[in-house]
């Protein structure tokens, strides 16, 4: 039975994750895609700004939230003891390294040309803050740890890359670039998803140890719902790439709004897949 | 190209081992029916965790805090004294933090006839 701080507790790492994964996607995006987007980087740079301060208060509030599980109540939050306490274990790692990723992605932000480089590599920063606590650096080796900071990666550039496309969708005067950048996305996508999905596989078989499993404990079918989300995900991508970008690339108008509804979908998605990864990782019990 | 993706998968096949402290043994034991009250809990974690709150419901009264003493470490066995309350169902609800960094808690209960 969850209590209301380990609800609380979710749901802060839901923001948190949230925050974290859109603004380092953005600038991935603005990376991978370069010119394309150059002319809505205004825009970009201040949803990135926003939504990595998001993460950096909500990375804070989720390590004093542990303290309020540890108590049981609200004075856990400040408690010195239970605070000091985590600060000594991994938990304190990851907020380190959290926090100083984020700040170093914030500086980079308003800094013209090589400030985009220093905002990405404080994103790799807080992305490898997810391999130093958690279920795969207690059961995995190094590659492993690895492997689940590509898998960031690859999510958080699927994050931010659709910022940029929709807001190019709905422009009626962009048709070709949104359709270019659609393209690109499509393109980048068959090498980026198979990534993340061979990263997924192998990291839930570390996890679970056997494909019974799955139906058998609390954690795999909370792990076979994510799964059912991101199929949902893949199909409208798959949609995207295979139906409306092709026929966006040849003038259709009609098709980019399908596309944006398409797009508003997978938001749909990567918002209860984010909310079920929350759950999923804050769920003290592996299978035995 | 699939077989060998599938070979690869289970080669990484392990027994797969999990660093959270799982409570694996406790006295008494969670559903135990007693006869007499116990004058202490005993749990027993897999692994090291530092307790930092237990609780005892008797029902109707309401729950109280137990002293853990000076047990103020990371360990894997912890022995509480009960409150007595006679007869009736006790519930034991345990909060702690695993060496690894993760938040535990957990409960069992027990019958006293």
């Amino acid at each position: 039975m969850p209590d209301v701080w380990s609800v609380a507790a979710i749901t802060a790492k839901f923001l948190m994750y949230l925050g974290i994964l859109g603004s380092i996607g953005l600038v991935l995006a603005r990376i991978v895609f370069g010119q394309a987007t150059a002319g809505l980087w205004a825009g970009i740079s201040r949803q990135a700004f926003a939504l990595a301060l998001l993460g950096l208060l909500t990375s804070g509030l989720d390590f004093a939230l542990k303290g309020a599980v540890l108590t049981g109540d609200a004075t856990g939050m400040t408690d010195p003891q239970m605070l000091g306490l985590l600060w000594r274990t991994p938990a304190g790692t990851a907020v380190v390294y959290r926090g100083t990723g984020l700040l170093l992605f914030l500086a980079g932000l308003p800094v013209p040309g090589v400030g985009v480089w220093i905002s990405a590599a404080g994103g790799v920063l807080t992305l490898w803050s997810f391999s130093r606590i958690g279920h795969v650096p207690e059961a995995g080796p190094f590659w492993l740890e690895m492997l689940l900071l590509l898998h960031l990666m690859g999510i958080a550039f699927w994050i931010g890359a659709l910022f940029p496309l929709r807001r190019l969708a709905g422009e009626p005067g962009s048709l070709s670039e949104a359709a270019m950048l659609g393209h690109r996305f499509g393109q980048i996508a068959v090498v980026v998803v198979p990534v993340l999905l061979i990263a997924g596989i192998v990291m839930a078989w570390y996890l679970l140890g056997k494909l019974s499993a799955l139906i058998t404990t609390g954690y795999g079918l909370t792990l076979l719902a994510k799964i059912v989300v991101v199929l949902v995900l893949l199909g409208s991508a798959a949609a995207n790439k295979l139906r409306f970008v092709p026929a966006m690339r040849n003038g259709d108008r009609f098709a980019a709004a399908l596309l944006r509804r398409s797009i508003a979908i997978e938001w749909t998605a990567v918002y209860v897949i984010l909310l079920i990864t929350a759950a999923l990782t804050s769920v003290p019990d592996l299978p035995p | 190209m699939k077989p060998i993706l599938l070979a690869g998968l289970f080669g990484l096949m392990t027994s797969a081992v999990f660093a959270h402290p799982r409570l694996s043994m406790s006295t008494p034991e969670n559903g135990a029916v007693l006869t007499a009250v116990p004058t202490h809990v005993l749990l027993t974690f897999e692994t090291q965790i530092r307790l930092t709150k237990i609780e005892m419901t008797h029902q109707p009264h309401r729950a109280i805090q137990l002293d853990l003493g000076d047990q103020k470490a990371f360990a894997t066995e912890f022995v509480v004294p009960l409150t007595r309350m006679g007869k009736g169902q006790y519930r034991i609800e345990w909060r702690g933090l695993a060496i690894d960094g993760h938040v535990m808690r957990g409960d069992l209960t027990f019958h006293v006839e």
